[in-house]
């Protein structure tokens, strides 16, 4: 096995002891960077490179390289873990593919359940980066032509079925998540369009030409609108948190959670390979599907652990999916790996079709320092959990301003401009109000994200095809997509025609007996 | 009643605290800036904080690639102590930095950017255009050149530009072209000059266009396009292991491997030269010092052995104009450009 001889000098490279500290350091600065909301994955890994580059100066390009960056992929799965922690705690996504974790995990957490919602987590992505892995190592070149396949037609029905998957993060009614969606759909055609560069809902305003930031939009509904929330409906009076009962997740969490983890792991995995679908599709995916497949729908937004299992394994075993087209074709399937690529290049190291040939070393010794990492992550997370999931146990009247600060801070970090702090608190007052008359927060934040691919995929197929709108029939796998998601769609209605004749039916053998 | 009054008088404190955070938020942003302008009005001590260069484009592209070279080589050579950062700034073709660079930064003399040709494109074609062009800015140096390639998938039955060409004008709209940029910029371009040449009707040549160059060529390898219009440095890797095919290269004689073997337009019958050109600049009220500085530090860098070694590395040809030769040369191309746009009426009027 040639491939088992070459992860086998990867795993003499990274176990170097230079390398083994890069790793734990590129870990711990990621966790600390995912739990800022504000500085992302991205800003850290950006932050990091001229740090990396200075301490690995004594050392030939090969190593520096290597070690760099074995620092940097620390760093990005690091932030992966650390990103749930503000969502689960303080119903703050610090980044678009934790958005869905807030949904069950902050429940979970009101519920003093925060010490199991973080080790699922912390367990879930774990497991999921082992399976992403071992999925890179043996699926690397077959997979990366599947991915470069998918072209605007394939993107467009992934799209839509990603938009379809809206049900499953609708609350009670469907038709308020659906106006959620495309009020979100229309907040992304806010800004210069890509493909023709014309301004749109602009009003001549600059600050609006890169369009409307989703990390203000998310901070905003989410975080400000729970505070606006708590104090308005004098939660804090009753000391609503409870206290934290347990770190450890019981043997019927582990239950429930198994098989959400293993389907988040290959859903996100698969998701992962596709450039720019990413995590947050990833995620949520991996809820709709948990959702669909329970036995016990009304669990999920009140505190299912399968709604944060599922979901944060999906999320991390997609960041070890983007490696694939970024280390075999030298395409950047996120904003993150597209810096990484950056740091690659410092070093004259072209990630891409030749990668492997040319920088062996790099290539396996970053593979196999990423097994090693994820260990270190699930040691040093577990100890963790326990002081992260006292921040719920301090009194709301400290909480509160400290949530405010944080939320105010991170938008900031990130866009450097008081229109966005402004939004910031629109956003809050909205985010209340449409959740306190249940209207669903998620699909708007969905539709932001997804609105833009849509577009551009959608015009770029047409194009193609000089306007025939047959151009989306003609390729199997989008067919295959949007069958699901007519399925998707339909399988309430049906499921709810087979439920009563089932009834009937019982009924009908009541009545003879 | 009272409850719901209580409340409310609840939600407005929290709003006024918030706004006074913001408020106080605005502050120390005018204090910083004010520092900074402070700061540049003494000659020695700019730079006195990390400076960022933008790439306005996708990470990973052209500019990005070639921003990263240079301040690489700044760092490494020890010409300049001052951390520097790149920063990707994607949307528009280019526009989308304009516009915000143009208006909103016109005194920083902490934020550069390098750019090509397109920023004369964005400026003078009648879509999507931005009304900021070089006038808006300082030039600074004109660095180097990159060549346009014109590329067909490893599998394509068509193996030089003339056959591809034929074809095209026999079935238009039938073949697609992928470019990373948007319509009437430079990959678009790059196709278009050449096809014009050959007499195809550049309204029926279906242009897509992507997000940045990694994007497009994503399309060309997956099938999703049939053609490629782009740079050399950011084909050659594919070229070298075998992805895809260049029909013909953009330069004044053939460039060196892994190109060796592809003609250039003239050898392909066609007389149609278009140059891009890579270039820094700073903003358009940039101080004396500041201009000063970047000019002097960036003639230094390109008699650099390491500058000589990275050009050879990336296939790009040494092209070096200071300031002045700079501007005289954006002046002369806009002439050009804008003869180019109104060929095929797109120019703006």
């Amino acid at each position: 096995m040639e491939v088992l001889d070459f992860l086998a000098q990867g795993f003499a490279t990274a176990f170097q002891w230079r390398n083994l500290l890069f790793a734990l350091f590129g870990v711990i600065i990621g966790t600390s960077v995912g739990v800022l909301p504000g500085i992302g994955p991205m800003s850290g890994v950006a932050l990091l490179i001229p740090i990396t580059s200075s301490i690995t100066g004594g050392l030939s390009p090969e190593e520096a390289a290597t070690s760099s960056i074995i620092m940097l992929a620390g760093v990005y799965y690091g932030a992966m873990y650390g990103g749930s922690a503000t969502s689960i705690l303080i119903n703050t996504p610090g980044e678009s593919a934790s958005v869905v974790t807030t949904l069950d995990g902050y429940q979970m957490a009101k519920q003093g359940r925060a010490g199991e919602a973080l080790s699922i987590s912390a367990i879930g992505s774990f497991f999921a980066g082992i399976m992403a892995l071992i999925g890179l190592i043996f699926l690397a070149q077959p997979l990366s032509d599947l991915a470069i396949s998918f072209g605007p037609v394939e993107y467009t029905a992934l799209i839509v079925l990603g938009l379809a998957t809206v049900s499953g993060l609708a609350g009670k009614s469907m038709i308020k998540a659906l106006i959620m969606t495309v009020a979100g759909l229309s907040l992304s055609t806010v800004g210069v369009d890509t493909i023709t560069g014309v301004a749109r809902f602009t009003f001549n305003q600059p600050i609006l030409y890169s369009g409307i930031e989703f990390l203000t939009i998310a901070v905003g509904l989410f975080a400000i609108g729970e505070v606006l929330k708590t104090i308005a409906e004098r939660d804090y009076i009753h000391g609503n948190l409870q206290k934290i009962n347990r770190i450890l997740p019981t043997k019927k969490d582990l239950k429930d959670s198994s098989m959400p983890i293993l389907r988040g792991s290959i859903l996100g995995f698969f998701i992962g390979i596709l450039p720019g679908a990413g995590a947050s599709i990833a995620s949520f995916f991996s809820y709709s599907v948990e959702k669909s497949v329970s036995k016990d729908k009304g669990q999920f937004g009140a505190g299912a652990i399968q709604g944060v299992a599922g979901p944060e394994a999906a999320n991390n075993a997609a960041s070890g999916g983007s490696l694939i087209p970024l280390l075999t074709l030298g395409i950047p399937g996120s904003g993150t790996t597209a810096i990484m690529m950056g740091a690659l290049l410092m070093y004259n190291v072209q990630p891409g079709p030749l990668l492997f040939d040319k920088h062996p070393q790099v290539a396996w010794g970053l593979i196999a320092s990423m097994f090693i990492g994820n260990l270190l992550l699930l040691i040093l997370n577990m100890p963790l959990i326990r002081v992260f999931a006292k921040i719920i146990a301090t009194p709301p009247k400290y909480l509160l301003p400290i949530i405010l600060a944080i939320a105010f801070f991170g938008v900031y970090a990130v866009q450097v401009t008081m229109f966005d702090l402004f939004l910031l608190i629109a956003c809050g007052v909205l985010g209340y109000l449409l959740s306190s008359n249940d209207f669903p927060l998620a699909p708007l934040v969905l539709g932001l994200i997804l609105g833009p691919m849509l577009e551009n995929n959608f015009r770029r197929a047409l194009t193609i095809s000089n306007g025939d709108y047959m151009i989306f029939l003609g390729s199997t796998m989008a067919v295959v997509m949007f069958i699901i998601t007519i399925l998707w769609l339909a399988s309430p209605a049906v499921f709810k025609v087979l439920a009563k004749n089932n009834i009937l039916n019982k009924e009908d053998i009541h009545t003879e007996d | 009643m009272v409850k719901n009054l209580k409340s409310g008088i609840m939600v407005m404190l929290v709003l006024v605290l918030t706004v006074f955070l913001a408020a106080c938020g605005s502050g120390s942003n005018e204090g910083a800036a004010g520092e900074a302008t402070s700061g540049g009005s003494e000659a020695s001590n700019y730079p006195e904080k990390p400076v960022t260069f933008i790439a306005p484009s996708g990470a990973g592209g052209a500019f990005d690639t070639a921003l990263r070279s240079v301040t690489k080589i700044l760092s490494d050579t020890g010409l300049v102590e001052q951390q520097m950062t790149v920063e990707p700034k994607p949307g528009g073709g280019g526009t989308v930095f304009m516009s915000e660079y143009a208006t909103q930064d016109t005194k920083d003399d902490y934020k550069l950017f390098l750019s090509s040709p397109t920023l004369l494109i964005n400026n003078l074609k009648k879509e999507a255009n931005t009304p900021y062009g070089y006038k808006d800015t300082t030039p600074i140096a004109a660095l180097f050149q990159d060549y346009g390639v014109i590329a067909v998938g490893a599998d394509s039955e068509f193996d030089d530009l003339q056959s591809l060409f034929e074809h095209m004008k026999a079935n238009p709209s039938e073949l697609s072209v992928a470019g990373g940029s948007a319509p009437g910029a430079l990959d678009h371009l790059t196709f278009l000059i050449p096809a014009n040449e050959y007499g195809l009707d550049a309204a029926k040549i279906k242009y897509i266009p992507y997000d940045g160059k990694s994007e497009s060529m994503t399309a060309l390898l997956g099938g999703n396009a049939d053609a490629l219009a782009s740079v050399a440095s950011s084909v050659s890797e594919f070229l070298e292991a075998g992805k895809i095919k260049v029909l013909a290269v953009d330069a004044p004689e053939r460039l060196p491997a892994p190109f060796e073997d592809v003609p250039t337009l003239k050898e392909s019958g066609i007389d149609a030269e278009f140059a891009i050109w890579r270039g820094i600049f700073g903003p358009k009220e940039m101080t004396p010092e500041a201009k000063e500085f970047w000019s002097t530090k960036l003639e230094e860098m390109v008699e650099t052995e390491e500058w000589q070694a990275e050009l050879e590395a990336k296939g790009w040809e040494p092209f070096y104009k200071n300031s002045e030769e700079f501007e005289q040369l954006l002046a002369d191309q806009e002439q050009r450009i804008t003869d180019a746009l109104k060929s095929m009426g797109m120019a703006n009027e």
